[in-house]
């Protein structure tokens, strides 16, 4: 329970208290009372005992003046006409573009609802279903809410409608849309719910109504969609300033800001549709270098040879910085290096897999010690400044901040890649593709240890991965558009 | 002992003013006892050697009168025939200008008469200095001949080396120049790839690589080049080590890149300069093969110290210019000399060409001494004193014609393009101010590591000493190195800037043993620290300066001297105020202290290569 909520039981049961003794009455400025800036202790201020009798003031004159203060700019009956006004041809927009046999299919569709009502029980799920036969789009999804909120001016069962509607939205495509939330809010009749005194206030009014606002607005937050002030003002004409729902509002609006850039490596709900550009994205979020350059060593092609055979050439997309080049250059050539893979990688539904060229870790003994010349680098010697101090004295222990931390020695990672196919004919063409910068790897054995779990996993949904793809192509031409802008951007 | 020694001995050469013979000579002999007093090394133990900087060193009358004899006719040149402005916007030095330079002898100012220079002391040159800086070109020109280009033959060749090379080089019929640095190490000589390796007759090197930023590059015809050479060290081992050798453009092989287009000093000539397969003859050696890292060092620490009297020239010229226009320019009815803040900065000017003037002469002062002077930390902090200090008071003299100063109908804008070359060449101020505080910390940290460790050990004897000796000093409060008072070398009025300076140079001793104890060798890598122990340092050093020098200026009765005490006085409180304050801030778990939080915001944004913060305007919802 929220400070406010609690300030308001508190004031209430104040309420009661009063009215149980019976012989005690109390005016108090009401406006006061309901407003949140009181401070805690503040009610018990406020109950002044003035005179006996009036239970009536208590009852008429404080509820309205509750309605008042906090929504006064909501409340008054010009203003909400207004918003009224304003939101309606928005919506009326999408209904513009419907086409006209398939509405008045629904609309019999509806009327066969309403008529049977009694007969046959028709859901609102059907109602989707039969809606959108062929296609399932924004519009199909608009052109349905309308239909409903036109069919009957009472919008009987607009609840049941809504809850099945929430459901079918991921199906049509349009969970993040917050246009269509506010369409859906919007089925909602207004000013029916909202709490005329206090007593309607202090209970859960319209429970199932609320219960249903509520229940939109968690979609909402599942999907990590932020309402906007339509939302709000929705919310408000149709629940009053102190509803669950309003609460429900505030509170994401008060989370969502805070949490909105806590990744500090957010995927982008699009991913590129080019293989090429989904590697690239997703070897520098491996790679997370600022040096690490791309190099596509190949394009994704198809070619037809003489017999007319279609040979598929995959894409091949590596990754190297200059340090890992440098790395790779000083490798002893005795000792071979590892092309190890695949390795999956998540980009929120999408699964990616990449390659890594690794090496085992230098056995101690083999290991160098980088030589420093007495000469350049000690003290009273260098050119410049000497790089280090002849003393035999070490750092103090109140000054030393080091954590004591087990190194786990691992072997050097020298490149990655993605590539359209797994096999080691890939991948053979991605080693000589380094080798032109790396001209050390023609000495060095090269050992190819591809797990074939993975890959056999990968196969699968590759198989799989058509009907996905299907989908996913739609969503991309139906969000197309946005991605286009946003780039743009 | 032998400081006494060495001035006795001194004395009758000074009389003998151009017995350039006699002077070596007598360098020579005193170099058998040697020196061991320093200055500012000393300062980190907390020791002030009076002895080496007071009282201020000064030339013989008779060297006075060549020197200004020598003075004037350069001064009438530079005013005269010195076209700074074409200079700057062509980009080139006329060769009229440069003729004119030749036959005034500026070649060779340092080279021995002997060998047809003027063979002037590093006091004497550093005046010089002053007057060619009003042209920031040439005086790049005539360092990176003289001052660095021809410095090694004169330092460290040999006699037949200096006698086929310095004649030319002294009247300036051939150019030096001094070629360091490459493309892969700009400070960090360690890495210099340039290599140079014996013909199979073993009489030739030949010489291999590419030197960058090179000052005289396009028109030098001697080079002093250094390079890797493999030399069989005692355990009969194969090492790479710096050779130094004198290389003329003749022998081949050498070819300048094109010269560079720079900011400010535009007239001097700066290019790249390749050597392929030069053959260059063995005697063309400098010192021996694998020494010319010492070579080097010994360049360029010691030639440093010039800068000082080069930039006060510049502001003191600076000064004429502008004070004229703020004398006669108004503004609101009242000139604009009137207004505080315009006199602000023309006491801002004055104060930096004082102090500069004067550490700059006590340091050519020092190393004109007879015997090894180790003046490298003093000409470094001479160095990064004067070319901030050069820095703001041009930018200070910009602002005084405001719109002005900013077009360019007005040098102001040509002397702040050319002043900002002061901090970057012959070492970055970064780079010298490691240099000044670990050459100083290594030299104390040799001394007390003894004491220190008995400290860490928890001898109780040394604790208690310890402890003793701060309760003395809290309550004792002055610190006394007898600078004043009856045996005192500091005058009287300016008594309390010599205890605020001596107050200073005890904190700072403390200061350095704390931090020895504290990070011990891993100091090498607190820069934040360092730079701090640096600046302290140069502080205490100008401090020195001005106080001995206007202790003399006083004491001999100069013409406004009562200026110098001025100016001293309200140096060294300014002075004294900011190493208080870098003084606490070396404190552990100082409250004054940001470096934990300056790191982490480098830090911060060096990972995203980029402004960090989100912009102001954006929104999450």
């Amino acid at each position: 329970m929220s400070q406010s909520d609690y300030h308001m039981h508190y004031i209430i049961t104040n309420y009661f208290e009063v009215y149980f003794l019976g012989s005690f009455q109390y005016i108090c400025n009401s406006s006061a009372v309901v407003c949140d800036v009181i401070i805690m202790n503040a009610p018990r201020q406020l109950l002044r005992i003035q005179c006996i009798g009036c239970i009536a003031r208590i009852l008429g004159k404080p509820v309205q003046r509750v309605i008042l203060p906090t929504g006064a700019h909501l409340q008054t009956p010009g203003s909400q006409h207004n918003y009224g006004q304003l939101l309606r041809p928005f919506h009326c927009s999408a209904v513009c573009s419907t086409s006209r046999p398939s509405r008045t299919q629904l609309e019999k569709t509806v009327e066969d609802e309403t008529l049977n009502k009694d007969k046959s029980l028709v859901t609102h799920d059907d109602l989707f279903e039969r809606a959108a036969r062929d296609s399932k789009t924004k519009a199909d999804f608009n052109r349905v809410v309308d239909v409903f909120s036109k069919k009957d001016i009472r919008r009987r069962g607009h609840v049941e409608f809504i809850y099945a509607a929430l459901k079918k939205m991921p199906e049509f495509g349009v969970e993040r849309d917050i246009t269509v939330y506010n369409k859906l809010l919007d089925v909602f009749p207004k000013e029916v719910f909202m709490p005329r005194n206090f007593i309607q206030r202090m209970f859960n009014h319209y429970p199932r109504q609320q219960e249903c606002g509520v229940q939109l607005l968690e979609q909402m937050e599942n999907y990590g969609i932020m309402p906007n002030v339509e939302t709000k003002v929705l919310l408000a004409q149709i629940f009053g300033e102190k509803s669950h729902p309003m609460r429900k509002y505030q509170r994401i609006m008060y989370w969502f800001p805070k949490f909105k850039h806590a990744n500090p490596f957010p995927v982008p709900h699009v991913l590129p549709s080019d293989p090429v550009e989904l590697a690239r994205f997703s070897l520098t979020r491996i790679a997370d270098d600022l040096d690490a350059k791309i190099t596509i060593y190949q394009y994704p092609s198809t070619d037809i040879t003489e017999t007319g055979e279609e040979v598929m050439r995959p894409h091949i997309v590596g990754i190297q910085s200059p340090n890992q080049r440098s790395l790779l250059a000083k490798h002893n050539p005795c000792r071979p290096v590892f092309v190890e893979g695949p390795f999956p990688l998540w980009l929120r539904k999408t699964c990616v897999h990449y390659y890594l060229l690794r090496a085992d870790p230098v056995p101690s003994e083999e290991k160098v010690e980088e030589e420093f010349d007495p000469e350049m680098m000690g003290p009273e010697q260098s050119l410049f400044y000497p790089q280090r101090l002849d003393l035999d004295l070490e750092r103090d222990m109140g000054d030393d901040f080091r954590f004591d931390v087990d190194d786990v020695e691992e072997g050097p990672v020298y490149a990655m890649c993605m590539a359209g196919q797994a096999d080691q004919v890939t991948l053979s063409q991605w080693i000589s593709g380094l080798q032109e910068t790396c001209p050390i790897l023609g000495q060095i054995p090269t050992v190819f240890r591809l797990d074939s779990g993975p890959r056999e996993l990968q196969t699968t949904s590759d198989a799989q991965q058509t009907p996905e793809q299907e989908v996913e192509t739609d969503q991309i031409t139906e969000e197309e558009p946005l991605h286009s802008q946003r780039v743009k951007q | 002992m032998s400081v006494s020694l060495g001035r006795n001995v001194f004395a009758p050469r000074v009389a003998q003013k151009g017995d350039c013979l006699h002077h070596f000579q007598s360098r020579r002999f005193i170099r058998s006892s040697a020196r061991s007093l320093t200055y500012a090394k000393d300062l980190f133990l907390g020791k002030v050697n009076k002895a080496e900087v007071f009282p201020f060193p000064e030339i013989s009358k008779e060297e006075l009168e060549e020197l200004n004899q020598l003075v004037q006719p350069v001064e009438k040149f530079f005013n005269e025939d010195v076209d700074s402005k074409k200079i700057d916007h062509e980009a080139v030095i006329p060769p009229e200008t440069l003729n004119g330079l030749k036959e005034l002898g500026l070649f060779g100012i340092q080279v021995p008469e002997e060998y047809g220079g003027l063979g002037l002391s590093n006091t004497m040159y550093a005046r010089l200095g002053e007057i060619t800086s009003l042209d920031g070109a040439i005086a790049v020109t005539l360092a990176a001949h003289q001052a660095i280009g021809l410095k090694g033959i004169l330092i460290a060749g040999n006699d037949s080396q200096k006698a086929k090379y310095l004649p030319r080089l002294a009247t300036g019929e051939h150019i030096a120049a001094f070629c360091l640095t490459e493309p892969g190490s700009g400070s960090d000589a360690a890495s210099i790839q340039t290599r140079a390796t014996l013909t199979e007759d073993g009489k030739h090197f030949l010489l291999n690589g590419t030197k960058f930023w090179i000052s005289n590059g396009g028109w030098a015809d001697i080079m002093t080049v250094f390079a890797r050479t493999e030399v069989v060290d005692k355990d009969s081992q194969k090492k790479d080590k710096i050779t130094a050798f004198i290389v003329e453009r003749a022998f081949g092989g050498v070819t300048s890149g094109k010269p560079e287009d720079k900011l400010g000093i535009r007239g001097s000539n700066t290019c790249e300069i390749t050597f392929e397969d030069t053959k260059v003859p063995i005697e063309n050696v400098i010192g021996e093969v694998g020494g010319g890292f010492k070579v080097a060092m010994n360049i360029l620490n010691n030639g440093r110290f010039s800068m000082g009297s080069a930039g006060a020239g510049m502001i003191k010229r600076l000064i004429e210019l502008t004070s004229e226009y703020a004398s006669t320019r108004k503004q609101f009815n009242r000139s604009l000399s009137e207004f505080g803040m315009i006199q602000d900065k023309f006491a801002t000017m004055a104060l930096n060409a004082f102090v500069m003037e004067s550490m700059a002469y006590l340091t050519a002062g020092m190393m004109d001494r007879p015997g090894v002077p180790d003046c490298s930390l003093e000409a470094a902090m001479v160095k990064v004193f004067s070319s901030e200090g050069s820095w703001i008071c041009v930018s200070e003299a910009l602002q005084v014609l405001g719109g002005l100063g900013f077009t360019k109908n007005y040098p102001y804008e040509r002397y702040l393009r050319d002043c900002r070359i002061l901090q970057i060449f012959e070492g970055t101020n970064e780079i010298l101010r490691m240099y000044i505080a670990l050459t100083g910390m290594q030299y104390a940290g040799k001394i007390l590591t003894g004491k220190i460790k008995e400290m860490k050990k928890g001898n109780v004897g040394v604790v208690f000493e310890i402890l003793g000796k701060k309760l003395k000093d809290s309550v004792v409060k002055t610190v006394d190195f007898g600078l004043t008072g009856k045996d005192g070398v500091v005058h009287p009025s300016l008594t309390e800037s010599a205890k605020m300076f001596e107050q200073n140079a005890a904190h700072f001793g403390s200061t350095v043993e704390s931090l020895l104890y504290r990070y011990g060798k891993t100091i090498v890598e607190e820069q934040l620290v360092l730079k701090k122990v640096a600046d302290v340092l140069i502080n205490l050093y100008a401090m020195t300066a001005v106080l001995s020098r206007t202790s003399r200026s006083v004491s001999i009765g100069l013409r406004n001297h009562d200026h110098e005490v001025l100016l001293t006085n309200t140096f060294c409180k300014d002075a004294h105020f900011k190493n208080n304050f870098l003084l606490t801030q070396l404190q552990k778990n100082s409250p004054e202290n940001n470096d934990a939080n300056i790191k982490k915001i480098a830090q911060e944004v060096i990972a995203k290569r980029a402004y960090v913060c989100s912009h102001p305007l954006d929104r999450t919802f």
